[in-house]
């Protein structure tokens, strides 16, 4: 098979800096590097997981791709066509391929609109069904997330929290995409009713062949849904490999530490296990560390850490490395 | 046996709203001793955030104790009008609220926030009253407490805000904690690094804990006794070693089932509890996990079971382990996870 084919989406070196104005003229005076030069490549049909604390950069990384902001640079390439230099007025066709469900199912459904509306709404704007026809892509939708065709006269007060996750779903599913991101689709959901929300998502991937972007600081759960798992920090990519590769061999010592501070359900496990606490927090993406930005808070770090930035080396098997450490011990 | 600090009786509490009264706690009871670290799961609507609320007298209008007892240190504080509750909150339970970026008043510094609640309690001059602040801060692991002291929280970040609100909920050593989802807000890392505190703090000062969550790894970690709550009542009780290894609930068995399990290798389709959990203005007759449960039968839609005593600490209600109810072979949920020594 053309390896080239196989690959549905391709970032390569993305950045996206937010400026910081100041003053009465709002000159532009520093930017957050929220983005960092990234690049990454998802496979058709596969999950891809990206984590990391809150604010490394992996909700920019998602919306930026789907271009809800604009690149500030590097290239975004999908399914052979560069997104990344496209014109608003082009989008279109390439935003009918991709979608995505967000986090806060209470902000992201309009209150005003009926759940029927709400799921509708992309067909009307791309034009894809009118009428009847429209109805019942509406109520087989629906059908498709697990509710039922009376629901589309309600409105989202009327359902609870993993319900209108559900029509979230619906919604990026109504033009029919072959890419969705999910920007931490289950943080606000309840324990119960996550493992529901998955084990969906994992069906409609395996109906639908669909390729998922999967955003989240929930480990365990990334490591179930996804295929492959990025480990995002202040705005770069450290490691990233399989995800059984991920857990069982973590290489990088962001991703050690990462894995250590997540609490098992056991508590005979829970209370052996030797964890690598992190001290300190992330640093500003404003002024992030010179050389290695993970530096301030590894214990491991050496001189080299200060002048050079890492870069990503591959450890065999799909396992990339942005770290210092492997170098020494050839 | 040690000394109980708090003993909750058969509390109910509601809340009266236009559309009805809500029963938000059903009847509960629990008690705590000292030094112990208790941990309240369930999931949101579960009523577990109302029970710590009512434990502190904190219900706000259209809240209310509808019956029940509360007896701290052995004294019942249901009927204790707010003047005396004044002296009690604070200084012998503290509370640590979920959300530390709304629960700091924003036009304090962290330092006037933290002498505020010495000064009422110790009496403490100011110049005092400052010092204990620091070393309160210090205490909790705040770099530079001199400095941070005089700083405002929106200079605080998110980790560092719920260090300082543990600094204010502790800075009168009380006798007992209610944490209430500290660490929902945070990232992972940061989580380890509050629950590393916690566990320090009550080694130090002795505290008991109560901590709220729906997180099943937080409390494997450092509570010794759990609470399941679910539809505003307590389906089951044990150490944390009868909950996670024999649990006897069908939804004790279904909130450990539906997590994935990181330190096991195999990768398993998730088995998740299906439904909703019940409208609580109309609460189910029987038991309020009928209508999810796998097992239901018959009797869990018409009667509420009572508790069965498994062993001296475990307990659950469930018609299940009525001695006449079929022998039925449930899969518990429980994975033993391997112990690299």
């Amino acid at each position: 098979m053309n390896k080239e084919k196989d690959v549905i989406i391709k970032v390569r070196n993305l950045k996206k800096y937010f400026p910081v104005k100041k003053g009465f003229l709002k000159r532009k005076v520093q930017y957050v590097k929220a983005v960092d030069d990234i690049s990454f490549d998802i496979k058709r049909g596969e999950t891809f997981g990206l984590v990391g604390e809150s604010g490394c950069g992996k909700t920019t990384t998602g919306r930026t791709i789907i271009r809800l902001y604009d690149v500030t640079d590097g290239d975004v390439i999908f399914d052979g066509t560069n997104i990344s230099t496209m014109k608003e007025k082009d989008l279109s066709s390439f935003r009918k391929r991709v979608q995505m469900i967000f986090q806060d199912p209470f902000a992201s459904l309009n209150s005003r609109m009926t759940v029927g509306d709400i799921v509708g709404e992309p067909l009307d704007i791309h034009k894809l069904a009118s009428g009847k026809e429209r109805q019942e892509r509406i109520y087989s939708l629906l059908k498709t997330v697990g509710l039922s065709k009376e629901h589309a006269s309600r409105y989202p007060h009327e359902f609870s929290g993993g319900q209108r996750q559900r029509i979230g779903i619906a919604r990026a599913l109504a033009v029919d995409p072959d890419f969705i991101i999910c920007d931490e689709p289950i943080s606000a959901l309840d324990v119960s009713i996550q493992a529901q929300v998955v084990n969906m998502l994992e069906d409609l991937q395996k109906e639908l062949g669909l390729t998922y972007l999967f955003i989240a600081h929930d480990l365990s759960m990334v490591r179930h849904i996804s295929d492959r798992i990025a480990v995002m920090y202040l705005g770069k990519i450290v490691e990233v490999a399989k995800s059984e590769e991920l857990y069982k061999n973590p290489t990088h010592p962001y991703t050690k530490a990462l894995l250590s501070a997540i609490p098992i359900p056991d508590p005979d496990v829970t209370h052996k296990r030797e964890s690598v606490t992190l001290e300190g927090e992330v640093p500003s993406p404003i002024n992030p560390p010179k050389g290695c930005t993970f530096r301030t808070r590894c214990k491991y770090a050496f001189e080299t850490c200060k002048n050079k930035e890492p870069s990503m080396k591959n450890l065999g098997g799909d396992h990339t490395v942005a770290c210092h450490l492997l170098d020494n011990k050839k | 046996m040690s000394e109980k600090i708090l003993e909750v009786k058969n509390l109910k509490t509601s809340f009266y709203t236009h559309l009805g009264e809500v029963q938000a706690v059903r009847g509960i009871s629990f008690s705590l001793n000292k030094g112990e670290v208790m941990g309240i799961v369930g999931e949101s609507g579960s009523g577990k955030s109302v029970t710590s609320l009512s434990i502190m007298k904190l219900l706000q209008y259209p809240g209310e104790i509808k019956s029940g007892d509360i007896f701290f240190k052995g004294e019942n504080i249901v009927n204790k009008k707010n003047k005396e509750m004044l002296n009690i909150r604070g200084n012998e339970i503290a509370m640590i609220f979920q959300d530390p970026m709304t629960s700091l008043n924003p036009v304090y510094t962290i330092g006037d926030q933290i002498m505020e609640v010495i000064i009422r309690h110790q009496g403490l001059s100011k110049k005092k009253a400052k010092e204990k602040a620091i070393d309160m801060l210090r205490l909790v692991g705040i770099p530079s407490p001199e400095e941070r002291v005089s700083n405002y929280p929106y200079e605080f970040s998110g980790g560092m805000r719920q260090r300082a609100m543990a600094a204010i909920a502790l800075s009168c050593e009380p006798d007992l904690l209610i944490a209430d989802e500290p660490t929902t807000a945070l990232d992972v890392t940061i989580q380890d690094q509050i629950l590393k505190l916690m566990k320090d703090l009550k080694e130090k000062l002795d505290t008991s804990i109560i901590l709220i969550t729906h997180d099943l790894g937080v409390v494997a970690d450092i509570c010794t006794k759990i609470v399941v709550m679910y539809g505003g009542l307590v389906m089951e009780e044990g150490t944390s070693k009868d909950i996670f290894y024999n649990p006897k609930h069908p939804y004790t068995m279904g909130l450990l089932k539906s997590i994935p399990r990181l330190d096991l290798g195999e990768k398993k389709r998730l088995i998740p509890i299906t439904g909703t959990p019940p409208d609580l203005i109309k609460p189910p007759m029987g038991c309020p996990f009928t209508a999810r449960c796998p097992y239901a039968m018959k009797i869990c839609s018409l009667h509420a079971p009572k508790y069965t005593k498994i062993d001296e600490n475990h307990k659950a209600m469930c018609w299940l382990l009525h001695k006449q109810s079929p022998n039925m072979k449930m899969d518990t949920g429980v994975k033993r996870g391997v112990i690299n020594e």
